[in-house]
């Protein structure tokens, strides 16, 4: 094929564990069409040698569906956080010219375990504080709860699509180690269980908790979250109407108290 | 709520922009419109009318000093807090936010200095107007003084932007969409107001 004496070029930034420095690392893999970033890093895998020719520990990082539905193969791709199994080469470079450098970096707001693979345990721990889920085991059979109305599950659906990827919390800025926010998809995910009927039972207890240190107040309306989505979830509209419920609740239960 | 939260204060903090300092930011440019008409004798019996306000001290500490002081210190938290990223992504309403943060700590420098010169070192109705034009003949002062001015109100402007979402008016697109123009259109009225009655007194 022509393709022979073609090359990916891209450069990674490593880390060697949790604690260590981390470092850049340029690699070459030879081009073929039809590649996404995840298949350049297996090609890394299976001949780790740096530009330099010096053979070195294969890069390490997630993947799990290759489909855009798992998040864990989440990274900075040229700045941008995105999926590798959905960033295609060929895309990348219509947009950036064939041949230029791609830079991999892992995000930045989750610890580094390893080179791209970052711990996202924070996002997890938080749909538990936040009860994101519908609660109904018992002891006994209970009978079927109310139907999800349809004009509901329109919208609700997409936010069901949210992967806890971590896109939206790496592009807002104020997420960081300063601030204990939980970040814009688990207020969406708020959204989404308040809505379901038989969720919607336990509303109070996950606004309780979007009201807790690092909830929902600390959103400073810099709609990145928005943008990044790759599952298109309007956040921001999500977060003003959370906004709106919380306030009620606040002032109802101060009221009431 | 548990007793940590920050929610009541942040809420307050957002409440407080609008309810009272926005209104009183409006009202005191709406004062200072008198420089259009009727030159320097009417602004001055407008300064003194001002002054002699029945309960003006009560009324400047819980009007304005309070809030804006509880505002401004909080604000500075929430500006130490945010990990500003205008640069990686470069969308406008993430320069809004960046701006947002930066006119806020150009504000509290402005007012500091505002107050400072203009109701604590002088107290005349004529001493003021005279500490504001030796300021303002100064071409180097008179732009310092505008950018404090249009720092303060773009502050105010895009922070309605935001009052409306925190507090859950505009939730959809295109109210959002809307008020954002409104903000942008209400920060360019106010800043060629503003400045404007700067130009005017630095003629007296």
């Amino acid at each position: 094929m022509a393709n022979d004496d073609k090359f990916i070029n891209i450069k990674v930034k490593r880390q060697d564990g949790p604690d260590a420095a981390p470092y850049w690392e340029e690699f070459n893999v030879p081009y073929k069409p039809n590649m996404n970033v995840v298949s350049v890093l297996m090609e890394v895998r299976k001949n780790p040698v740096n530009v330099q020719g010096k053979a070195v520990n294969p890069v390490v990082w997630e993947c799990n569906c290759l489909e855009e539905v798992c998040g864990a193969c989440t990274m900075l791709i040229n700045g941008v956080p995105r999926q590798s199994c959905a960033a295609l080469i060929d895309k990348i470079y219509e947009q950036t010219g064939f041949g230029k450098q791609i830079v991999l970096a892992p995000l930045t707001k989750f610890p580094v375990v390893r080179d791209l693979t970052i711990n996202r345990e924070r996002m997890f721990a938080n749909l538990i504080r936040v009860k994101a889920w519908v609660p109904v085991d018992g002891s006994w059979a209970i009978a079927r709860g109310p139907r999800f109305a349809d004009r509901e599950q329109r919208w609700a659906y997409i936010i069901s699509r949210c992967m806890t990827c971590g896109c939206c919390q790496e592009a807002c800025p104020n997420v960081s180690n300063k601030s204990k926010f939980i970040g814009p998809s688990h207020i969406a995910q708020v959204r989404l269980f308040n809505t379901h009927p038989i969720g919607e039972m336990h509303k109070e207890e996950r606004l309780d908790a979007l009201m807790y240190e690092g909830g929902i107040q600390e959103c400073g309306n810099a709609q990145n979250c928005r943008k990044v989505c790759p599952k298109e979830i309007p956040l921001t509209n999500h977060i003003a109407f959370m906004n709106k419920e919380t306030n009620k609740y606040a002032f109802r239960r101060w009221r009431y108290r | 709520m548990d007793k940590k939260s920050n929610f009541f204060l942040r809420r307050i903090h957002s409440l407080l922009a609008i309810i009272p300092i926005g209104i009183f930011l409006l009202f005191h440019l709406s004062l200072n419109t008198t420089v259009f008409f009727g030159g320097r004798e009417t602004y001055e019996a407008v300064i003194n009318f001002m002054k002699n306000m029945p309960l003006v001290l009560v009324l400047e500490l819980v009007i304005i000093f309070l809030p804006i002081t509880v505002h401004a210190l909080y604000g500075l938290w929430i500006v130490y807090v945010a990990k500003n990223n205008a640069l990686n992504y470069k969308y406008g309403n993430n320069w809004a936010f960046y701006l947002q943060r930066i006119t806020a700590l150009i504000t509290i420098v402005f007012l500091v200095f505002h107050v400072y010169l203009q109701r604590f070192s002088v107290h005349e109705a004529e001493a003021v107007i005279d500490s504001l034009t030796s300021i303002l003949h100064n071409p180097a002062f008179f732009i310092l003084y505008a950018i404090g001015l249009l720092a303060a109100v773009y502050h105010f402007a895009n922070g309605l932007f935001t009052f409306l979402i925190t507090w859950g008016v505009t939730i959809g697109d295109h109210s959002q969409k809307i008020c954002r123009y409104i903000s942008l259109g209400l920060f360019v009225v106010l800043g060629v107001w503003g400045v404007g009655i700067l130009t005017v007194i630095a003629g007296f």
